[in-house]
């Protein structure tokens, strides 16, 4: 079954099969291209060719019924001649006839090959395009399918874009001259050869051109300026001789980037899909460790992880898909464009996945901008005369550094299987009790989207002391939910002592002291391993002689 | 070289002659035109003809009117003109010398002096 056209065509009326439609309209369109460039001249002579073309078929279709078929077009060009058999004796159109010539006879071209498949017959097209056994194109199809699934996407993807080779002339030129060194050598020659040859032709002639110009200037003033004009042309000539070396050269250089294009494009999407597999199954079966490091948006977001995987591949994917096909199309000419409708689709898609993406990222902005706090009071049995000492433990078990002592630096570390995020920011700090009692208030703050967020997600920060005798031995990092990693979130300690007591910062304590006052301005790194007594006002060093001797020294 | 290439440069070149000595005979439409040069086969496709055509008329050699058709559209009825004619006449002249001297140059006895 066929659809059919009307066409009216030098005044009479046809019935056409499509295909033969469009057999007629290019055979008319390459003579439109082999005739010269007056356009006047042109038309009249389209519309001679119309003229007579129609009358020629309704010879033959007698019954007015009767459809137009391929065969019939067939005929008519046998009768009418080849495009080239219309260029004008007198002048030759090299240019045209040389390209219609290439077009259908001396290059290869890649087709789909649908006499020899198994699927979609891409191995075979490709078999005789790269002139290999068809057996290894597979093979490697196969190999990549296995290694990465990025031979299976390859396959899709030249399944859709190749045409299939249906006609003789398709299948011919699907199985021309193979494209090897010897041949790639052969063409740049030639055409290097005829670069050249215009040039020494187009150089001879301005050359007689200049000395044209030159005798009419010295021989008549006032014909300077034809001479000027003929001097113009010659450099116009040289220009266009300049333009289609360039044209060659980018040629040339085209599919060099088309190259590039492709193996970049690919080796993102490979990269893609097996960064998308590791988020999806390594995360799953908790192998993960320090092998990928996925933003902890993914984990704080309304927007499950999965869908995030699919958005951030769709986003980073389309383009690179884009991409792929254009340097296919940068190599060979024969690839299809994909479709506007394919196209606006993909476009679509994209713009809903980068949509989704803003969403994600904008919730996940707002997730941190209120600020909220935890404290927790609890009593010392220390009294005046006594004496109070200060101790941090860090648990090797977890993690054994003890140095991430800024507000957003944490580490991911693994409790009982669980993920979650570790960090050292723990500021201990000593102020004078208004009472007589003693007590430590621990702070734990978060950030959250508001403040009830952010109080919860402050209460959710998991951090230990203990009390032994006078020993107040305070834990040295705090643990916090994963997904809070990227949060400004820190524990305060603040020792409140009455007048007389008197307490000692262990060496374990040295880098946690935080701000704290003293009578003498003592930095916090040097009041570990020292007594301080606390005074009606603050602290005051019992011990301190060194450390003061020194600071004083630095001070002259 | 093609031998058939060598033999349509070699029509082309008279094929100008040819359709003028047609529309001598009378106005023509291009069938008519196409008939007469192919029966005699100095054409094979009609397709070299529209050019020439366009270009003898752009020339003024000649001229072309509309006439009306009983099965179809109007036809294009090409005429000679007054410089046409003349212009035949300059071209059958040298037709007729070309022949001589081909046909001399080929019948000609190999090497007559040694």
């Amino acid at each position: 079954m066929n659809k059919t056209i009307n066409i009216n065509l030098g005044g009479f009326f046809f019935h056409i099969d499509e295909s033969a439609y469009l057999k007629l309209k290019k055979y008319l369109e390459s003579i439109s291209k082999s005739l010269s460039d007056d356009p006047q001249g042109k038309n009249e002579i389209i519309a001679d060719i119309e003229a007579r073309i129609s009358e020629l078929l309704s010879e033959k279709i007698t019954d007015a019924r009767q459809v137009v078929n391929d065969q019939d077009i067939d005929d008519i060009i046998k009768i009418m001649g080849q495009p080239e058999d219309y260029s004008d004796g007198e002048e030759t159109f090299k240019e045209t006839n040389y390209s219609y010539q290439t077009n259908y006879n001396s290059t290869k071209k890649l087709f789909r090959d649908g006499e020899d498949k198994i699927l979609g017959g891409v191995a075979s097209g490709l078999g005789y395009y790269l002139n290999l056994d068809t057996i290894w194109i597979r093979l490697a199809f196969i190999i990549f399918t296995v290694f990465g699934g990025f031979g299976f996407l390859l396959y899709i993807i030249l399944w859709i874009l190749l045409p299939e080779a249906k006609t003789t002339a398709e299948k011919l030129q699907m199985e021309g001259t193979p494209v090897n060194i010897d041949n790639i050598e052969r063409k740049i020659r030639e055409e290097f050869n005829n670069v050249s040859e215009n040039l020494k032709d187009v150089a001879s002639k301005a050359s007689d051109k200049f000395k044209e110009g030159a005798n009419e200037i010295s021989e008549k003033f006032n014909t300077a300026f034809s001479g000027k004009q003929k001097k113009n042309n010659g450099f116009q000539e040289i220009l266009d001789v300049i333009v289609s070396i360039i044209q060659t050269f980018f040629k040339i250089i085209g599919k060099i980037i088309g190259v590039f294009i492709l193996i970049t494009a690919a080796s993102v999407i490979i990269s893609l899909i097996i960064g998308g597999f590791s988020i999806g199954s390594i995360e799953w079966l908790n192998v993960d460790e320090n092998f990928l490091h996925y933003p902890p948006f993914f984990y704080d977001s309304i927007i499950p992880s999965w869908l995030l995987t699919i958005l951030g591949f769709i986003l980073i994917g389309i383009p690179f898909l884009l991409l792929f096909i254009l340097g296919l199309r940068m190599l060979s000419s024969n690839i299809k464009s994909i479709g506007k409708t394919a196209k606006l689709t993909l476009l679509g898609i994209w713009i809903i996945a980068l949509l989704a993406m803003i969403f994600a990222g904008l919730d996940f902005a707002t997730s941190y901008v209120q600020n909220g706090e935890i404290t927790e009071k609890k009593p010392l049995q220390i009294t005046a005369n006594d004496t109070l000492v200060v101790k941090l433990k860090n648990d090797e078990t977890i993690l054994f550094r003890h140095n991430l002592r800024r507000s957003s630096h944490k580490e991911e570390v693994f409790i009982n299987g669980k993920k979650m995020a570790y960090s050292n920011y723990v500021k201990v700090d000593v102020q004078k009790s208004a009472t007589n009692e003693s007590y430590f208030i621990v702070t734990k703050s978060s950030r959250g989207k508001n403040k009830m967020n952010a109080k919860s997600n402050a209460e959710q920060i998991k951090y230990h002391f203990t009390i032994e005798n006078n020993t107040l031995i305070l834990d040295a990092f705090y643990l916090t939910d994963f997904k809070n990693i990227w949060k400004d979130e820190s524990i305060d300690v603040t020792i409140y002592l009455p007048e007389n007591a008197t307490i000692y910062f262990d060496e374990s304590s040295k880098n946690f002291l935080y701000d704290v006052e003293n009578e003498t301005d003592i930095y916090d790194t040097d009041m570990a391993n020292h007594h301080f007594i606390m005074t009606n006002t603050t602290l005051k060093c019992t011990d301190c002689e060194a450390v003061l001797e020194d600071k004083n020294e630095i001070n002259i | 070289m093609k031998i058939e290439n060598a033999k349509a440069q070699m029509r082309k070149g008279v094929l100008e002659l040819c359709i003028l000595a047609i529309l001598k005979n009378g106005d023509a439409y291009t069938s008519e035109i196409l008939s007469g040069l192919k029966s005699v086969e100095m054409i094979v496709v009609e397709g070299t003809i529209y050019p020439l055509l366009t270009r003898l008329k752009n020339a003024g050699l000649l001229t072309y009117r509309w006439e009306e058709s009983t099965s179809g559209p109007p036809r294009k009825y090409y005429v000679l003109t007054e410089n046409g004619a003349l212009f035949l006449k300059e071209l059958d002249k040298t037709w007729n010398n070309l022949v001589n001297a081909v046909n001399q140059v080929i019948s000609s006895k190999p090497t007559t002096h040694e």
